[in-house]
């Protein structure tokens, strides 16, 4: 009944002994959240104290452990956390699964979920941590994990991975806690490519080159980042090679090179011009370029492409001012996505291919709209202060990244297609801008 | 004009003498006439430089397109560079804080490349000229409103050699 699995962090390997805790007679919860739907519902959730036996508090890793999933959960908009201090008795408990486990507290304080930590050989470096969810009104259980080897350095990656489960219990969806953004950080003319898990850790540089990098884009091998980059005399395709931690520069004819975009087959489109306007060409694995995508007499930048590489947005000029437009390879129609205003700009097609994340003007500055494919409406999802612009859907087709200056400098926030509230994404002294999602 | 005729006269003289000279010496007169098409001290370079540099291209919200009053402009400064080969310029397409980067990128490229176009019309050779959007990367004035806007939606000319 157990299984073993070897746990892959997208940034660097983990290896933790991760032991799926099964129980006899209790079948695994059906999604509980439906995050794509409209009118998605609120889970509150409450966390017992960790414990090394009945009634004994795990104070070591154990308390921190608690900490980093409380703050990995603050991640999810439509999870409530009830602290600790609003459950009547405590959340100190005398067993941490079966009958003995007193869920009603934990009803009366209102949550719909109880997590249980228990530390059986204490919570020292290196011991083994069961983690358990359980339905608080049935007492139901939802799943449960053993992570073995646990130590201090480990502790957010057992968060993230528990996390993770928890995630994929609930809604179906899973990733979001193992996946890492690409973005750029610095100041004026310099600027470079920085990896950073969407929770904040694992915050690293990754190139360290005079001029300005925009744009990047994360392959979905993971092999690469592509982004544009400017010094004081050239445009050219910056390309991160994460297997041997190089970065060279493409220069192309034209000595322009705008906004690079994967296509989930590994290859690259850019908006390149050689002399006509900026028009999106597809380069090859070499990263040439291969062949137009997309040709007018306006300006045609800012691809991006659905999971199945059919269906392309873009900005383009072709009818005055910038708006947004799709592209359908299957049957070679552009039409026009964005009806209202007069710049609209940045889309990012959601993987699924129903939604396209946008930046509008609006009187009050750039915002945020996603515009459903399938019912053709549009919904402002971020706002404000300041300027929200450069959307980024997450693989898992629900959050959202996106640029904003509504703490003063530029910052990197995370939404969801519903518009949940933003959180940010600490990324250090410096502004930050450009996030690109990696798996 | 005026310096094309002058240009002319001086490689017919140099060819005149260089053939009359006898065939001996052939060769090394047409080489030297080649690469001095006038006499320029390096002050006068450094000037037409300067004045290449001065003028600044302003352009519209969104627009690319070179407004009248700046093709006398233009003229001034392909005259120039014709009259001095050896000069080379960068055109520089920038715009202002108020729109998205990427395509403020390409509108940058459009306006760089409108002012390269007209003074390729006006003669001057493509190897002295580079083009570059920096889109809104580098305002000539910080701030916000349309006077410091007006100012940043602009080509600059940028002399990288002469």
């Amino acid at each position: 009944m157990r299984k073993i699995f070897h746990f892959f962090h997208s940034v660097r390997v983990v290896s933790l002994l991760v032991l799926t805790l099964l129980f006899a007679g209790q079948a695994q919860a059906a999604t509980m959240v439906d995050i794509y739907g409209p009118g998605q519902n609120q889970i509150k959730l409450s966390m017992a104290s960790p414990l090394t036996a009945p009634g004994q508090r795990a104070t070591a890793l154990g308390a921190e452990l608690n900490d980093a999933i409380v703050a990995d959960l603050n991640f999810l908009p439509f999870m409530q956390l009830i602290p600790s201090s609003a459950v009547l008795g405590g959340t100190v408990l005398s067993a941490w699964q079966g009958a003995d486990v007193d869920f009603r507290r934990f009803q009366i304080a209102g949550a719909d979920l109880l997590v249980t930590a228990h530390w059986p050989s204490g919570d020292r470096e290196n011991s083994t941590v069961e983690l358990r969810v359980f339905e608080t009104y049935s007492g139901k259980f939802v799943f449960g994990n053993a992570y073995s080897g646990v130590t201090h350095a480990e502790v957010p990656n057992v968060a993230d991975r528990f996390c993770d489960d928890l995630m994929a219990a609930l809604t179906g969806a899973r990733g979001f806690f193992s996946s890492s953004l690409a973005f750029v950080k610095g100041n004026g003319r310099k600027r470079d490519v920085w990896v950073v898990r969407a929770t904040g850790r694992d915050l690293r540089q990754v190139t360290n080159i005079p001029g300005a990098a925009m744009s990047p884009s994360w392959s979905p091998d993971g092999r690469y980042v592509v982004f544009s980059h400017i010094d004081d005399s050239t445009h050219a395709l910056g390309v991160w090679d994460r297997l041997s931690n190089t970065v060279k520069r493409v220069r192309f004819p034209g000595n322009t090179v705008i906004g690079p975009c994967f296509l989930p087959d590994n290859r690259v489109a850019v908006s390149l011009s050689t002399g006509h306007y900026p028009d999106i060409f597809l380069l090859n694995r070499q990263f040439q370029r291969e062949r137009p995508l997309e040709q007018s007499s306006a300006i045609n930048v800012s691809p991006s492409f659905d999971a199945t590489g059919t269906k392309m947005a873009f900005t383009s000029s072709r009818l005055g001012s910038p708006q947004v437009f799709l592209k359908d390879f299957s049957t070679g129609t552009v039409s026009r996505v964005s009806m209202d205003g007069s710049y609209n700009s940045e889309p990012c097609i959601s993987p699924d291919g129903t939604l396209i994340a946008y930046t509008k003007a609006t009187p009050s500055g750039f915002r945020i709209f996603v515009h459903d494919m399938v019912t053709g409406t549009d919904q402002q999802i971020s706002f404000g202060p300041g300027r929200d612009e450069q959307p980024a859907f997450a693989p898992d087709s629900y959050f959202v990244a996106f640029t904003s200056t509504r703490s003063g400098s530029s910052q990197i926030y995370l939404t969801t297609r519903h518009g949940g509230e933003a959180k940010h994404v600490p990324t250090g002294p410096g502004n930050a801008s450009f996030p690109s999602w990696g798996k | 004009m005026k310096s094309l005729k002058s240009f002319g006269l001086v490689m017919v003289l140099a060819l005149a003498l260089g053939m009359g000279a006898g065939c001996a010496k052939k060769n090394a007169e047409v080489e030297n006439v080649e690469p001095a098409p006038v006499a320029s001290s390096s002050s006068a370079i450094d000037a037409a430089a300067q004045q290449i540099t001065d003028g600044v291209v302003y352009f519209d919200f969104d627009k690319y397109d070179i407004k009248a009053e700046y093709r006398d402009m233009l003229q001034q400064k392909a005259e120039l560079m014709k009259q001095y080969p050896s000069i080379r310029v960068r055109i520089e397409g920038n715009c202002d804080a108020r729109g998205t980067q990427e395509y403020n990128l390409a509108l940058g490229e459009r306006r760089a490349r409108a002012a390269y176009e007209y003074m390729i019309r006006l003669g001057v050779p493509a190897e002295q000229l580079d083009i570059i959007s920096y889109g809104k990367e580098r305002p000539a004035v910080e701030g916000t409103g349309e006077a410091v806007w007006a100012k940043n939606r602009r080509d600059d000319f940028n002399v990288i050699a002469r």
